[in-house]
């Protein structure tokens, strides 16, 4: 089967964690593909790649075997879409709404249009702005499933139907399925994904962590049986055959066991001689099956938080010690200055105090000298004054 | 590249504020050219003018007063002069005067034999005599001009005077009482020369006739003569003192019947009666009396006050003569001179009505449509229903400018007709405004709209988010029309009186300003290359917007 609608390696990252990344999923002609995730988790953005409304920033996005982006116009040929959000352009009623977008869609036979009205019990006479959710989303169901285009992409389809819409609705998403169209629908509801899709992904955080098969879920090869006795006698001698016991409940005496196919038959013959209260079939649906999977990757998810954080705190402790260490060296050498430069001083302070006490030796000496000059002097001039009286 | 479907779809969305756009700009216009048309708006204007006619004539009227006692002054001294005339004087006069006169006679009859020239003969010897032997003579008229402002033209009525006064007592310079004969001559010639400046005096005036000139000549006339037969000192310097009083009773008593007989026959003529004619033509004189009693006493005044300055006399006169509109200050009769000269018709219809209140309403409905037109119908998320069909995002954007622009033009047009109606109801091209000029200023409003369009469009393509494009499309939009606003304080139109010239640095804010009004009133060719940028503006914003839409990501 040739591949309608095909997305590899699609990344749109808006910053902070948004976004979606390495988005990777094919959707075969006749197939109808599901998309289930929580509010934010990145369907309508996909989506909103496959219709031409955003660039790709990396990866392909390919519908028919054209670029979603370049060839935006002429997919729209076979594409028929219900947008997530729903408002109206400015036109008076219904009516005239279904018209101008038969107009658009080039559409001349409104036979099918009438038809979907008539199923979906919508009034088109009404004001579009005063439309209550429901209506409106009927509007939009209308406007999109009239073109009969081969391609349906559903953004939350069912939003604001109520559970009798809903079913109908549904049937007209597997009688378009039945037409042989090839469908992509993004919805909150894991029922109606399970009722009509062939494989439903998972989208959690802007990642596909799951892409689940219908067929596949719902053909098990075992099913799942809750039992109840009312003596306690048959619970314990119950409990000693080998039956696969998935959950056991003392209590109420009651165990909970999961039978593969070829021992069905076994089963029943032995519980024919038991005094039973109930026993009841406990259904793995894809609600279980994502709740499985989604507590896993919340596991993983607080097992990497944890273990990044433990990251975080030895990078942290790391960190402290290094700056520690740097401490010590700094104050290592802040110390090995400090005594650098008073050994520095006491040094200079010596020399100087050497050179004083020289300076002094050599003033005292000169004093001497002087002194003894001096003392010649008056020698000679008491010489000479006696010379002179003598004369 | 268009979408047939979503121009209709565009079109009922917005065909209400289009509606609304359009009439009330219609109304508008319509009562503003059609109501100006009919109240007469340019009435302060021209009664402004009328204040400044009479100013005029009222100093006109002052000076002639002042003129009138002055000359009377100096009749009176002239008067004097000329019974202390000794006969030396005289006899120059004779000489040069008459003299030349009776030689040219004489040589006329020993040319005919002793024949006595008629009448016809006697007029061509007087002509010769006039021509060559007194006005030819440089000496001679430079003289006669010194003492009497005339051109020749008069000088010759005067000698013609002269000689018709000699030729009735013929006298020659042996005569006894020569010197009284010649004096009277003179005086005779002075007063003929009153007149004639009378009467070309009172013709050059507003309002007056032959009649009414011929009147006041013979008034003046007469009453120099009383003025000069009043002189009674005969000996020493001239004192004008005792003159004065008399002279300004006589030029108030000589305006005031002038005056009056003017506007009597006039009032006349218009078909009034006699009793109207008279009280109103009395109330005319009155005023007139009162006016050049004020000016002479103020003239005396000032000349005593002033002293023996050097043009003194000039000096007091300017003063004497000055109306109300000399005496307030310059700056403030400039302002009211241009609040009389001032166009109010295309101050508000051009830079009020076109390029402000007129703006505003389409404005509203451009900034708000073309929001609606991409980024409302992004924002709000209902642009998917049009782009999961197989329409192209270029066809999106190019059907939506066209519409834009088709209601535009379409608005315009109902404006242009409207506006060319209401030119026709207040009287077609005799209205201020001619059919020419208001086509051109409804061209110009709508280029501008097509930039501003084009601004707010480009808006709305380039962001996802109304609030942002209105943001700031409307924004920038509604800051220009503030601008224009604020600007129009500083802007040439407004009367200086009420302009501050520094607000017109908010009109080079304003993408309004290349809509110049001013102009195409004043019939320049600016306006032509202003409008080419405004369309280049549209046409470029419009192309922005264009490619950017195909190339962005859309929230839908």
């Amino acid at each position: 089967m040739e591949n309608v609608i095909k997305v590899e390696h699609l990344t749109k990252d808006y910053g902070e964690g948004r976004g979606i990344f390495d988005i990777n999923f094919e959707v075969k002609k006749g197939e109808t593909f599901g998309f289930v995730g929580t509010n934010g988790s990145g369907k309508t953005t996909t989506i909103r790649h496959i219709m031409g409304f955003l660039k790709a920033r990396e990866g392909i996005v390919n519908v028919l075997g054209m670029d979603a982006w370049k060839d935006s116009c002429k997919i729209k040929k076979f594409v028929e879409y219900i947008p997530g959000e729903i408002a109206f352009p400015d036109l008076k009623d219904g009516t005239t709404f279904l018209k101008t977008q038969a107009e658009l869609l080039n559409l001349k036979d409104m036979n099918y249009a009438n038809y979907l009205i008539e199923k979906l019990q919508l009034d088109t006479s009404a004001n579009l702005k005063r439309m209550s959710k429901g209506m409106k989303q009927k509007t939009a169901i209308v406007a999109a499933f009239m073109a009969d285009k081969d391609i349906l992409v559903l953004d939350e389809p069912s939003t604001g139907l109520d559970p009798l819409m809903r079913e109908t609705f549904i049937e007209l998403v597997k009688a378009e399925k039945e037409k042989g169209k090839t469908i992509l629908m993004s919805s909150q509801m894991f029922d109606e994904l399970e009722d009509v899709c062939d494989r439903v992904a998972l989208i959690f955080n802007g990642r596909i962590i799951d892409i689940a098969d219908m067929h596949q879920l719902n053909n098990l090869p075992y099913k799942t049986y809750k039992v109840e006795f009312k003596q306690r006698e048959d619970y314990l001698k119950f409990k000693r055959l080998k039956y696969e016991i998935v959950r056991d409940q003392e209590k109420y005496n009651q165990v909970t066991i999961k039978v593969y196919t070829k021992d069905y038959n076994r089963l029943f013959n032995t519980l024919k001689n038991y005094n039973l209260k109930f026993i009841a079939e406990i259904k793995y649906n894809l609600e279980k099956h994502f709740k499985e999977i989604l507590k896993k990757e919340y596991d993983r998810i607080d097992n990497e938080k944890l273990s990044q954080e433990y990251n975080n705190y030895q990078n942290q402790d790391k960190e402290y010690t290094k700056q520690q260490k740097k401490k010590e060296k700094q104050e290592l050498i802040i110390e090995k200055n400090e005594k650098f430069f008073n050994k520095k001083k006491e040094d200079e302070k010596k020399e100087e105090d050497k050179k004083f006490e020289i300076d002094k030796k050599e003033f005292l000496k000169s004093g001497k000298k002087d002194k003894k000059l001096r003392l010649k002097q008056q020698k000679k001039e008491e010489k000479l004054k006696k010379e002179k009286k003598d004369v | 590249m268009f979408s047939k479907a979503l121009f209709k779809q565009s079109m009922k969305a917005n065909w209400g504020k289009w509606l609304a756009a359009t009439l009330s700009t219609c109304i508008m216009l319509a009562i503003v050219i059609i109501v100006l048309g009919n109240l007469g708006i340019n009435d302060i204007r021209d009664s402004l003018s009328d204040v400044f006619t009479q100013a005029d004539q009222e100093s006109y009227l002052k000076e002639n007063a002042i003129d009138s006692y002055d000359l009377y002054l100096t009749s009176v001294e002239l008067e004097g002069t000329m019974q202390n005339l000794d006969n030396e004087t005289t006899k120059t006069a004779y000489e040069y005067i008459i003299a030349p006169y009776l030689k040219n006679i004489e040589d006329y009859k020993t040319n005919n034999g002793g024949q006595e020239p008629d009448t016809q003969a006697l007029e061509e010897i007087r002509n010769q005599t006039i021509n060559d032997d007194i006005l030819g003579n440089p000496m001679t008229w430079l003289v006669i001009s010194s003492y009497l402002d005339i051109s020749k033209e008069q000088a010759t009525q005067l000698l013609n005077v002269v000689y018709d006064n000699y030729e009735q007592d013929k006298f020659t310079v042996e005569d006894a009482q020569f010197q009284t004969k010649m004096i009277t001559l003179i005086k005779t010639t002075y007063l003929n020369y009153i007149y004639i400046y009378t009467y070309q005096t009172s013709l050059s005036q507003e309002n007056s006739t032959e009649t009414s000139a011929e009147y006041n000549a013979q008034l003046m006339q007469e009453m120099i003569e009383k003025a000069m037969q009043s002189y009674q000192a005969p000996v020493g310097e001239f004192d004008k003192t005792p003159y004065k009083e008399t002279a300004l009773s006589s030029v108030n008593e000589m305006l005031y019947n002038s005056t009056y007989t003017m506007y009597y026959d006039m009032y006349i003529q218009q078909g009034m009666t006699t009793e109207d004619a008279d009280t109103n033509a009395k109330l005319y004189a009155v005023t007139v009396k009162v006016l050049s009693n004020t000016a002479i006493s103020t003239y005396e005044l000032w000349l005593t006050e002033l002293g023996d300055v050097e043009g003194a006399q000039e000096q007091a006169r300017t003063k004497a003569s000055a109306s109300i509109t000399d005496q307030i200050p310059e700056k403030v009769a400039e302002a009211l001179t241009e609040l009389g000269n001032m166009d109010i018709y295309s101050l508000i219809i051009g830079s009020i009505f076109y390029r402000i209140a007129g703006l505003l309403m389409p404005m509203v409905f451009v900034i708000m449509t073309a929001n609606g037109l991409l980024a409302g119908q992004v924002d709000s998320g209902s642009m998917a229903y049009v782009l999961s069909t197989p329409t192209k995002r270029r066809a999106v954007t190019v059907t939506q400018m066209t519409y834009l622009v088709v209601a535009l033009f379409a608005m315009f047009s109902l404006l242009t007709v409207t506006s060319v109606i209401a030119v026709w109801v207040s009287g077609g091209n005799s209205f201020a405004i001619n059919y020419a000029q208001i086509l051109l200023f409804n061209l110009g409003a709508f280029l501008s709209m097509f930039a501003i369009a084009g601004f707010c469009f480009m808006c709305s393509a380039l962001f996802n988010r109304t609030k942002y494009s209105l943001g700031i499309g409307g924004g920038i939009t509604i800051f220009s029309l503030v601008c224009t606003i604020l600007g129009l304080f500083g802007s040439s139109v407004v009367p200086s009186a009420m302009r501050i010239s520094a607000m017109n640095f908010f009109n080079y804010l304003s993408i309004i300003t290349l809509y110049d009004t001013v102009s195409i009133m004043g019939g320049t060719l600016s306006y032509l290359w202003k409008f080419g940028i405004l369309l280049a503006i549209g046409v470029v914003t419009f192309i922005i917007g264009i490619f950017r839409f195909d190339k962005k990501d859309l929230p839908l």
